[in-house]
């Protein structure tokens, strides 16, 4: 009979704030068993962050309210127990990867001083016998210097050692839970490839329940014996990975899973989360896929050249300020892109892809080589050409200006060399705000009112305004929910397919690349190490880095490996 | 109760346009400091801007019977001075010079320095290092003594007291707005506009500039506290305002004779510039905190 190691069981938790109570957690039960790994999947405000806080009684109790449920940890009621209590469980009996791992560690103390204090807290041992334990900690991290990481700094350390490290920190005094909060979305493909393996071998061996945070069903498949999903602080369905992930039963699930770009036709519309969900839903199956509108590039001419294109960023200066070495960004690229086509950039972080990304925008110059816009130098263009090459970037919420209203944001490349009245901006904003999925009666609000999702919309429309002819996004995508992510793809598509539009498309997502893009160039350490259709590169690659980039993304397929 | 929105990437100033004044955002930000703080401040401006219509005698004026008069006693609010002047109106009539002098001194000093922040902060070049050297030189002079020797050499007078305070103690507005539109001008939001083509001109007015508005009110107030400090040592040193002009100063410079017999000579101008000061501190406080931004909730 498997010993239960975490039981909560019907647990309402309301948060205290200015408006009233608001209710994150609607009443969810949980139970993991000794030896499991469990998932607990769901988008951002689902309350799955909310859980594991609560499992180790790590939110503030004064601002927070919990009307029913009983929490029950390896026997013990967290709930009724003081500080002193759970401190001598944390750490000890549960303990918990974060996903910052640089803001997880303490950044001016060594990596010794942190791991050995966690367990020199909660085992009986003298330092030097601390010091061997850790040593052999790291190395079980698959750490190939253990001793250097041991004496270093987190700032001295890649965010994958960092994660080694916390994660040689949670094992280090054999509990019995380990709770891992996205342990794995800061970090590079190849980099969360590895710390999952990691985690899952660790946690075999030593026989440790693992509770396991994410919002990537991808992540769940290959890591999680069982999964829950969770929505809008309630748990919509759960049970066996495989069988989750094969055959969903809720129309949340679904609709996930639908929205994943990852096994679904190219350029095919996705369905969305919202209007599944809205479908005044019983719970009922929809078998039926949404319409897919397969789209044929519209191809035309070479319209974006970069010919031996380099980047180099000064690196030390000598003593009179002049730079003495340089470190190079970008090196002698050769790419082109057809009108109405989408090329997509792949590449870990790091790689040189933003950089080119800004240089065919001017946003940096290049040291070397040229970059061609319809056989022209971008450096020839005049103002108005070169208004049609614009950028989308990554971040919503720094892309946009806080003090400055949505039209005025979205019409602002309208109003350089002319300016156009009020009343003209607002009403070509509104017209824009149609274009990208906004309601005309937003274009007065602040972008703090706005979702992430819709934050990218408006960042979009700002660089529609203009009329350009070749978008660049630098990864639009990244910092949104995946129901989002499934949104603002169906507009880039709508909109490609609409206006003509050629995207140069920056990515380290490859399910989100393989649905969109038309031509792949995949760049490692500044270099294009593979070029070519997108079908060829990303499922029959030659280069041996794009191999290993392809065999790191997670897939929804690991789920049904054995 | 209206829904009161306080806009999560700023307090309640230097945030957005389109924003309406509420009297429930005045609730919620109150708190004992800044109630003192702007209720010492409303006092001030109301003296000095109308405070002829409450002085009780001639400033200028005294009545040889009357000298040394405790204050309190025949009229004479404050008490009088050695030429039994009634210090009561002449303090209100110091507040106006002093007060004057010193907003006019902080208004130039306010252009000059923004101006020269924004250009140095704007982008890396030969401008940036001309200006940074210009400013290091200068914050290594002494102030008091430089602003001596040019009064020594051009002579007294509340126009020569206010140029040269407002030509030499910009520097306080240079470097915080040097620091703040620096890191605006990294913001991707103003990329995204320098992209766009939009004039280098327009991003500082309408990008970089609301960004700093809560920082300068800040400074604004409490750099108006170090020019009324200033103006009365220079006073007080026989330097500031000529002789027999009623400001804080000077009447701090006559009270040294007469300390002991009639210390209210003393305690008046003295208490007026204290006062004074602690008011614009609390209130560059005041402003300070309600620029500050909102602490973040708990990530569900």
């Amino acid at each position: 009979m498997v010993k239960t190691v975490v039981r909560i069981d019907d647990l309402r938790l309301e948060f205290l704030s200015q408006a009233g109570p608001f209710e994150a957690l609607k009443g969810i039960s949980l139970e993991i068993g000794e030896g499991e790994i469990v998932g607990v999947v769901g988008e951002s405000g689902s309350g799955k962050s909310v859980t594991a806080m609560n499992l180790l009684q790590l939110l503030p109790r004064t601002k927070i309210n919990v009307p029913t449920g009983s929490i029950s940890v390896l026997g013990h009621d967290v709930q009724a127990m003081n500080e002193r209590q759970l401190q001598a469980i944390r750490g000890g009996e549960i303990s918990m990867i974060f996903q910052e791992p640089m803001t997880a560690l303490n950044p001016v103390l060594r990596v010794k001083n942190q791991i050995d204090d966690v367990i020199l807290r909660h085992r009986h041992v003298t330092p030097k016998e601390a010091e061997q334990i850790s040593l052999k900690l790291l190395a079980d991290t698959k750490i190939s210097d253990p001793q250097r990481v041991y004496e270093s700094f987190p700032h001295e350390l890649s965010g994958g050692m960092r994660q080694r490290v916390m994660i040689a920190m949670a094992f280090s005094c054999s509990p019995k839970l380990i709770v891992a909060d996205e342990p794995t979305t800061a970090l590079d493909v190849t980099v969360q490839a590895q710390i999952l393996d990691l985690l899952k071998e660790r946690a075999r061996d030593t026989k440790t329940s693992v509770l396991l945070i994410t919002h990537d069903l991808a992540v769940v498949a290959q890591l999680c014996d069982r999964v829950y999903v969770m929505y809008k602080g309630e748990f919509v369905e759960n049970g066996k990975t495989s069988d989750v992930i094969g055959n969903p039963q809720h129309v949340y699930t679904r609709a996930l899973l639908n929205s994943l770009p990852e096994g679904k036709a190219p350029k095919s519309r996705l369905a969305t989360v919202s209007a599944a969900m809205l479908e005044g839903n019983t719970g009922e199956v929809i078998d039926e896929p949404i319409e897919s509108v397969t789209r044929i590039a519209r191809t035309g001419d070479t319209i974006l050249k970069m010919q031996g294109a380099t980047v180099r960023y000064p690196k030390d200066y000598n003593f009179f300020g002049r730079p003495v070495s340089f470190h190079t960004a970008v090196d002698h690229v050769n790419l082109e892109i057809k009108e109405g086509e989408t090329l997509a950039l792949v590449g870990e972080s790091g790689c040189g892809k933003t950089s080119l990304a800004n240089a065919v925008v001017g946003l940096n110059l290049l040291s070397d080589g040229a970059i061609l816009y319809r056989d022209k130098n971008i450096l020839d263009l005049n103002e108005e050409t070169l208004r049609e090459i614009q950028i989308v970037f990554q971040d919503p919420q720094s892309s946009l200006d806080p003090r400055w209203p949505v039209w005025r944001i979205m019409t602002e490349p309208l109003t350089v060399g002319k300016s156009p009245g009020k009343s003209e901006l607002r009403e070509r904003a509104a017209d824009l705000c149609e274009m990208v999925g906004l309601e005309n009666s937003q274009i007065d609000r602040l972008p703090h009112e706005f979702s992430g999702g819709q934050r990218q919309r408006i960042a979009i429309g700002r660089a529609l305004s203009v009329r350009p002819k070749l978008l660049v996004l630098d990864e639009p995508t990244s910092a949104l929910d995946v129901s989002v992510q499934a949104q603002i793809l169906n507009l880039l598509l709508d909109l490609q397919d609409e206006h003509g539009l050629t995207y140069l498309f920056i990515s380290h997502d490859v399910s989100v690349v393989k649905h969109i893009a038309d031509k792949v160039a995949v760049m490692f350490q500044s270099k294009v190490v593979e070029a070519g259709d997108s079908d060829q590169v990303l499922t029959a690659p030659t280069h041996e880095y794009t191999r290993t980039l392809m065999n790191a993304v997670p897939s929804l397929n690991r789920a049904f490996a054995a | 109760m209206s829904e009161v929105k306080v806009s999560r990437t700023g307090g309640l100033l230097g945030t957005e346009e389109g924003k309406t004044f509420s009297w429930d955002k005045v609730r919620q930000v109150a708190n004992p400091e800044i109630v003192i703080a702007f209720t010492l401040f409303t006092i001030l401006m109301v003296l000095a801007v109308f405070g002829h219509f409450l002085q009780t005698h001639e400033p200028m004026q005294g009545d040889l019977l009357k000298r040394f008069t405790p204050p309190g006693q025949e009229g004479y609010l404050f008490g009088s001075d050695h030429l039994g002047r009634d210090l009561w109106s002449r303090m209100v009539d110091g507040l106006q010079w002093s007060m004057a002098c010193a907003l006019t001194a902080n208004i130039i000093n306010l252009f000059i320095g923004s101006t020269l922040g924004l250009l140095a902060a704007e982008k890396p070049g030969a401008l940036r290092i001309i200006v940074n050297q210009f400013v290091y030189t200068l914050q290594s002079l002494p102030g008091l003594i430089i602003l001596i020797c040019v009064v020594v050499v051009v002579g007294q007078g509340f126009m020569t007291l206010v140029l040269t305070l407002g030509l030499l103690s910009w520097v306080v507005y240079m470097r915080v707005i040097y620091a703040e539109a620096s890191s605006l001008f990294q913001r991707e939001y103003v990329q995204a506009a320098r992209l766009a083509g939009v004039s280098r001109w327009s991003i500082m007015f309408n990008h970089v500039l609301p960004g700093v508005r809560a920082s300068l009110f800040v400074v604004f107030a409490f750099h108006f506290a170090g020019l009324l400090i200033a103006e009365s040592a220079l006073s007080f040193l026989g330097l500031g305002a000529p002789l027999g002009v009623p400001t804080w100063g000077n009447m701090l410079a006559e009270s040294r004779q007469y300390m002991i017999r009639a210390p209210w000579m003393l305690i008046v101008p003295a208490g007026a510039i204290v006062m004074a000061v602690v008011t614009m501190n609390l209130v560059g406080d005041g402003v300070a905190s309600l620029s500050r931004k909102k602490g973040r909730s708990i990530d569900v």
